[in-house]
């Protein structure tokens, strides 16, 4: 049993461990959200600037802002873990090498991995650059983890969806959209209560809610997408 | 017996469309005949909602019982047909809108929520059109009308929450209690039964005429 | 309640209904047609 526990972890570990060789190979995906997100940071931090907005309007816009760019960032980064696999023929290997759930475990924590390194690089730069104050760090952050969470579970299942799909970007984004939205509006809401300094409330388990379900879900459902 | 169904509906419709203005009282805090709109607005969205229900339906019957393609067709219909329950919906909905709070689209909870469903449907529909193998096409489109019935109760739980709705209070009210009057409750429950057999039998017209079509397609 | 304007509004409706009913039972009777020449 534990044999069986360890080598299912294994696997998930290895591809886990595989998808960043080949990361840092080319550097492909970092660098396409760390460009992207850094770029529309500057837009954003340019345009507001000239306008000066009152810290009010700051506080109840400048987060969404925050998590358009992570959500874009995301679209443009993460489709490519489940694509890639597709476009060099690896994905026959994979079939055969791995149980499909520790393949969405692997997948997931790699998608993870990216979109919380991508909010360490723009959340504080994001706060910096626009000068906003967040007045509860603590769940700010809270919000980045479970937030980016729902955000990497989703666009994994979508990922695997789209990569036999011919794996279209476009494709991703439209899909993707709709699942993610509720996950959108609980961030925001969220994160305007970090700046505010008010309590997290009901917001956060339904947060965690449904990162716990779109999870369970993807594991459940991947080997569907998965195998034919 | 059946070739009285269809007759049945439209009697129950026409008498549900009579009812709509001559039997039922008008909603309280509505301008002049407006609140009728309400007999067909809602029943339209509810019956939007089921049809989203049952593609998720088939396509889990497809995913998890046989595999058979007609559970697959009988999602993808139950889809399309439910996208034009949706736009109705839409439609009626910002037209009411516009009478009562002047604006087409105030982004309202509800408002958003058809939206949503709207959106799904849409993707649903793109994702269909992307992918050309009949077997994944099905798998792939069970899958994610599946996960978009997971994710949009959240939707619908969660955005009331938040944001302040212009919308009147559902037939069912905060404290869960059915609080519209008799009457006009009876004609909207009678809008929604006939709305939903008409979803069902254009649905059933549509699947049999598809699968006429696929079966003209083999030689 | 004007009885005039609400008329003819319960007469559009059911000549759309109508309308719509006979088309599908038209649709239907095609449907039953094509299925009976397989």
């Amino acid at each position: 049993m534990w044999r069986l526990a360890s080598n299912w972890a294994a696997e998930a570990l290895a591809v886990f461990a595989k998808d960043w060789r080949c990361e840092f190979r080319t550097r492909y995906a970092l660098n396409t959200l760390a460009l992207f997100a850094f770029t529309t940071l500057v837009v954003v931090s340019a345009s507001l600037g000239p306008l000066g907005t009152s810290a009010a309007r700051g506080a109840s816009v400048l987060p969404v802002l925050l998590w358009l760019i992570l959500l874009f960032a995301g679209a443009a980064g993460l489709p490519r873990s489940f694509v890639h696999e597709e476009e060099t023929h690896t994905a026959t290997a994979l079939r055969l090498a791995a149980t499909p759930s520790a393949l969405f475990c692997g997948k997931l924590a790699y998608g993870l991995s990216l979109v919380w390194a991508l909010e360490l690089l723009v959340a504080p730069l994001f706060l910096a650059m626009v000068s906003l104050a967040v007045r509860s760090p603590g769940l700010f952050v809270l919000v980045l983890a479970a937030g980016g969470f729902g955000l990497a579970a989703g666009s994994t299942l979508i990922a695997a969806i789209i990569a036999q799909a011919q794996g279209r970007s476009t494709l991703f984004a439209v899909l993707a959209f709709p699942v993610l939205l509720p996950l959108l509006i609980l961030v925001v809401e969220l994160t305007r209560n970090a700046v505010a300094g008010a309590p997290a409330g009901m917001a956060l388990h339904q947060l965690l809610l449904y990162d716990g379900t779109v999870t369970i879900f993807g594991l459940m459902l991947f080997p569907v997408v998965w195998n034919p | 017996m059946k070739t009285l169904l269809p007759w049945l509906l439209w009697v129950w419709m026409a008498v549900v469309i009579w009812a709509a203005f001559f039997y039922s009282p008008l909603a309280a805090g509505f301008i002049g005949q407006s609140s009728r709109v309400l007999f067909f607005h809602v029943p339209l969205a509810w019956t939007a909602f089921v049809g989203f229900l049952a593609a998720a339906v088939w396509s889990a019957r497809y995913l998890f019982f046989g595999r058979r393609l007609r559970d697959d067709r009988a999602a993808a219909v139950a889809v399309e047909v439910g996208f034009v329950f949706c736009v109705l919906a839409t439609v009626t909905g910002a037209l009411w809108a516009r009478i009562m709070w002047g604006a087409y689209w105030n982004w309202d909870p509800r408002q958003t929520s058809i939206i949503l469903v709207l959106i799904f449907y849409g993707a649903y529909l793109s994702l269909r059109g992307a992918v050309e193998d009949g077997e994944k096409r099905a798998r792939l489109a069970a899958v994610y009308a599946l996960l978009g019935v997971v994710v949009t109760p959240f939707f619908f739980f969660i955005v009331p929450r938040i944001t302040y709705s212009l919308h009147p209070d559902s037939v069912i009210n905060s404290r869960g209690e059915v609080d519209m009057e008799s009457r006009m409750l009876q004609v909207l429950l009678a809008a929604f039964a006939g709305n939903a057999a008409l979803f069902f039998w254009i649905h059933n017209l549509q699947c049999r005429l598809r699968a006429l079509a696929e079966g003209k397609a083999r030689p | 309640m004007e009885l005039g304007g609400l008329g003819w509004i319960v007469i559009v409706n059911l000549v759309i209904w109508t309308g719509l009913f006979l088309y599908l039972l038209r649709l239907g009777k095609r449907v039953k047609e094509l299925e009976k020449e397989r």
